[in-house]
């Protein structure tokens, strides 16, 4: 059978070379005796230049429809190396108000890809780079592109939520493309960048358009998605307004906690993302930079801090849902601080016999030093991961920082299995030791208690879908959370809650917790807590060395939300 | 013309037409280097010329029955090197293994693998048929397949299939079994419009009505093709935009992200500035102003036709189409039919890179990294082609064994 088939597939084999050899024939015969003089020409004298048309980037705004960034035409100077006459670099420099050495480096540094223009200068005026268009023509291989500029409306509000826009610096992309460098515009650039446009012209060697390359067909520019938040600019304001008040480093974070929606993720100081979209001068960066409060740093969700006393509410679950403890446990007085060992555990200050809605309300470290000893740390962090804590909880904020839960593992790892002990134990069940949380975190914790358990993952895109609670269904224990809620209560409204003071005159009922977290210099202050009317939401403030959380953090609060609900009445 | 042991000459018209590439390429080469910012190539390929006449002669001078037997073991090694490809492999879209100053590219080695392993199923098939014998043969040469697609090479992944679809068709399968073989995959891709989708219909009924298959297979081969038409656009709708551009991306590496078809408007350029005469030794100013992209690997066509023309095309392709015909000759009087097999993939390896290749450079095919045999700067791939003509040689000089 394989002789009498050879015969066949012989000549299919020599048939079929035949007609692919006969196909690459003509094919060289059409490009090089048909067209070649018409090649010949574009490649002695003339160059085929891609003209890319930037695609409108989409628009972001806040849930109500305020518009926080768009772009406005500018204009962009660039050069082709391999048209541009090296003699003309003083000229241009003067034209463009650059320095001279700058400009010839950029030139150099683009000459191993000579056909692919480099931007000289961005976000021009129409006024100034009419001057150059004036003198375009005596200055072969420059071109002048409209190049829309990033404009952010609420500038120091958002930055740190929006980001900002920067040439990209991808090698393969056109001269002038903006990308997203940080916040929501890096996280959602694919969706709000669109998909450039492109046209082939054939070009002389002094830049003029010859005609257009016969060839391929151009293809129009498709613009980028809109992004809304689910942020309110107004909350926004109010809290960045209370914030710079202060005059301290802190966030406020509000998340609605019935859909996961974060209304509010205010980090102070801020800086204004304008300066990037036009192109940040060094002196600016510079200042930037050397500014020790950090305003480029987003305090909301890239920071962690001890969670401190507001991290009792997770011991206080933990605790009931175990079993360690009921309502009506007392263990024996705190009498300032607990010994163990040669080290003294303090208490701020002496509570005597409590139960644990009285010390939650109070915030007693010892009730929560001799009750937890009942425990093991990793149970604790068990809990702990279940309330949020240890890893990020959206996926579209850059930088989100994961906290840390310490476990055994992490502490065997770090101190090694004989370097710690119960004292560990102890300072992690009131939120200090190694423990870590962002603001984003400690809210959602809050919020936990706020809507038992069902509270979803927190999102700040409104087109992202509501996700699942991130809370397990099988750790939800409703005693324990109305235990927890009214240890939360009684912080406002019992004489000696710690939040006494500060929401006397709040027409609402509050749930709140407060937290003191120790660190070197004066220590931060932290509240947590929720409020049912009018609005479901749930609320944290940070304040970087602001003293205590019930003075400082709690007095933020309040004023964010009174003015919030009172504004939207 | 038969010496005292039996064997002819080798062929004459072979050796020239290999000689003329050989040189061809050299010269091209040398012509892109002068370019080229890189570190010396043509020394380099000048020393890889070297191992490559050694491959040469090993391959004109190996016994075919031993060769025969280590078939399969050379493939499970080259199967072997592949997946240590993906743990290690470095340089562009990490396809080379590098060992000191050796770098390896181990898809181009696997596809001599390929070949042998192909003939060594289908000739044994001949000997001893089995049921479901081709299914094992594909069975066979998917690991590789998919080793080289994930790496990702799609390209020479899509070629290894091609030359073993060309290999069947040599074994006397007929054309209507191997279009029923890969009709899935024509299915996806019919399923884009409704007038390939009619064609491909009908070419199916055609060859299953010929074939006179009983009434079930008519349904599976129908509906079964149906299901994976029909399925596709739905897959192909479900996946986020970002994700079908990532998918394009992956299923073309070669093409630039913004779609501006830079490197082919230039290579076409560059080809169609040749004219009839060339523009003459070293003096291509396309490649001279570094307009033309890979100039030394996979656009070493386009130097070649910016600098000698026409006619210059011309001598290229008759010199392989003339080995391409002395191929297939040899692989026609070939006895045994382990070697006229691994002759016939070699003659098909040479004529899908020729036309992929050149296709690429003059626009008529996409972008692919399948480099032109003999001529693009490469070492691997040298090796392995010249190891390969040496093998068509043995078996034109012993065409008589059994």
């Amino acid at each position: 059978m394989f002789r009498d088939k050879k015969q066949w597939s012989f000549f299919a084999y020599l048939l079929m070379a035949v007609v692919l050899f006969l196909m690459l024939g003509a094919r060289l015969f059409y490009l090089q005796i048909v067209k070649g003089d018409y090649y010949r020409g574009l490649s002695s004298q003339n160059h085929i230049r891609v003209i890319n048309s930037p695609a409108p980037r989409g628009l972001i705004s806040d849930r109500n429809g305020v518009i926080l960034a768009d772009s406005r035409p500018s204009f962009i100077v660039s050069a082709v190396p391999s048209e541009f006459d090296s003699s003309k670099i003083a000229q241009v420099a003067i034209l463009l108000d650059i320095e001279e050495e700058a400009l010839s480096g950029i030139l150099s540094e683009a000459s191993s890809v000579p056909h692919r223009p480099v931007v000289l200068r961005e976000s021009m005026s129409v006024e100034h780079v009419s001057s150059i268009a004036e003198n375009i023509y005596r200055i072969p291989g420059i071109l002048i592109d409209v190049a829309p500029l990033r404009r952010y409306h609420r500038p120091e509000d958002f930055c740190h939520i929006i980001g900002y826009v920067g040439l990209t610096d991808n090698p393969e992309s056109f001269r002038g493309e903006i990308t997203g460098k940080t916040g929501i515009e890096l996280s959602m650039n694919e969706v709000l960048q669109g998909k450039p446009g492109l046209q082939r012209e054939v070009v002389d060697a002094m830049g003029r358009i010859v005609e257009e390359y016969r060839g391929t067909e151009s293809e129009e520019p498709i613009p980028g998605k809109n992004v809304i938040l689910t942020v309110d600019a107004e909350l926004q304001r109010i809290a960045m307004e209370q914030l710079n008040e202060t005059g301290l480093s802190g966030a406020v974070i509000v998340i609605n906690y019935e859909n996961g929606e974060i209304l509010c993720a205010a980090s102070s100081p801020s800086f204004d993302p304008n300066m990037f979209s036009r192109g940040i001068s060094r002196d600016e960066w510079n200042t930037l930079l050397a500014d020790s409060a950090n305003p480029l740093f987003c305090r909301a969700w890239a920071a962690a801090y001890p969670p401190a006393s507001t991290f009792k509410i997770v011991t206080a679950y933990w605790l009931l849902a175990e079993g360690l403890i009921d309502v009506t446990t007392m263990p024996a007085p705190c009498y300032g601080s607990l010994t163990l060992g040669d080290t003294e555990f303090g208490c701020w200050t002496s509570h005597g016999r409590l139960n644990i809605v009285q010390a939650l309300a109070q915030s007693c470290d010892v009730f929560f030093y001799r009750t937890s000893e009942l425990g093991t740390l990793d149970a604790l962090a068990e809990y702990a991961r279940y309330f949020g804590f240890g890893s990020s909880l959206t996926e579209v904020l850059p930088n989100e920082r994961n906290g840390l839960v310490p476990d055994e593992d992490y502490l065997n790892s770090t101190y090694g299995s004989e370097g710690w002990g119960l004292g560990n134990l102890l300072n992690v069940s009131i939120g200090q030791g190694e423990l870590l949380a962002t603001p984003l975190q400690m809210a959602a914790m809050a919020g936990v208690i706020a809507s038992r358990g069902r509270i979803p993952r927190p999102r700040i895109v409104m087109q992202q879908e509501e996700s699942e609670p991130f809370f397990p269904a099988e750790a939800i224990n409703n005693s324990a959370f109305d235990i927890v809620t009214d240890g939360m209560l009684q912080t406002v409204i019992s004489p000696k809650g710690t939040l006494k003071r500060v929401f006397a005159d709040f027409p609402w009922d509050f749930w709140g917790k407060t937290g003191t977290a120790e660190c070197t210099g004066e220590t931060h202050a932290i509240i947590v807590g929720f409020v049912r009317e009018p609005l479901p939401v749930t609320i944290c403030v940070i304040l970087e060395h602001g003293g205590h959380g019930s003075s400082a953090a709690g007095p933020v609060a309040r004023d964010v939300l009174l003015s919030y609900f009172e504004g939207s009445d | 013309m038969i010496d005292l042991l039996g064997r002819d000459r080798p062929d004459i018209v072979l050796l020239s037409s290999l000689i003329v590439l050989f040189l061809i390429g050299m010269a091209s080469i040398y012509s892109a280097s002068t370019v080229v910012s890189e570190s010396d190539l043509f020394g380099k390929q000048v020393v890889w010329s070297v191992f490559g006449i050694f491959a040469f002669l090993a391959g004109s001078m190996i016994s075919f029955r031993r060769l025969e037997e280590i078939s399969p073991l050379v493939f499970v090694s080259i199967c072997l090197l592949l997946l240590l490809t993906i743990f290690i492999g470095r340089g562009p879209a990490n396809r080379w293994i590098i060992i000191g100053p050796l770098h390896l590219q181990s898809s181009e080695i696997a596809k001599a693998g390929l070949i042998l392993v192909t003939a060594w199923w289908l000739s044994s098939l001949k000997v001893r048929p089995r049921k479901f014998g081709e299914a094992l043969v594909f069975i066979t040469i998917i690991p590789a397949v998919v080793l080289t697609a994930v790496q990702p090479d799609l390209g020479t992944a899509v070629s290894m299939l091609l030359i073993v679809l060309a290999m069947f068709v040599w074994a006397g399968y007929g054309l209507g079994w191997i279009i029923l073989l890969v009709s899935p995959i024509l299915a996806a891709v019919s399923s884009m419009n409704i007038f390939f989708w009619i064609g491909f219909m009908l070419l199916l009924s055609i060859i299953l009505y010929k074939r006179r298959y009983p009434v079930p297979i008519w349904i599976a081969f129908i509906g079964g093709n149906s299901i994976v038409a029909a399925l596709t656009p739905i897959a192909w709708n479900m996946l986020e935009t970002y994700q079908q551009s990532r998918l394009i991306t992956f299923l073309n590496p070669a093409n630039d992200p913004h779609g501006s078809g830079w490197n082919i408007i230039q290579s076409e350029v560059s080809v169609g500035s040749g004219g009839f005469s060339g523009q003459g030794f070293l003096q291509g100013a396309q490649k001279e102003l570094a307009f033309l992209p890979a100039r030394h690997t996979d656009f070493v066509f386009s130097v070649w036709a910016e600098e000698t023309g026409f006619v210059g095309c011309m001598l290229l392709l008759t010199a392989f189409f003339l080995l391409f015909w002395r191929i297939t000759v040899t692989a026609r009087k070939s006895v045994n039919p382990f070697n006229s097999l691994v002759t016939a993939g070699i003659g098909a390896y040479v004529a899908i890179h020729v036309f992929v290749n050149i296709g690429m450079t003059l626009g008529i095919m996409p972008v692919t990294g399948l480099p032109l045999p003999f001529i693009s700067y490469g070492g691997s791939q040298l090796v392995t082609v010249l190891f390969l003509m040496g093998l068509v040689l043995n078996a034109g000089m012993y065409w008589r064994e059994v």
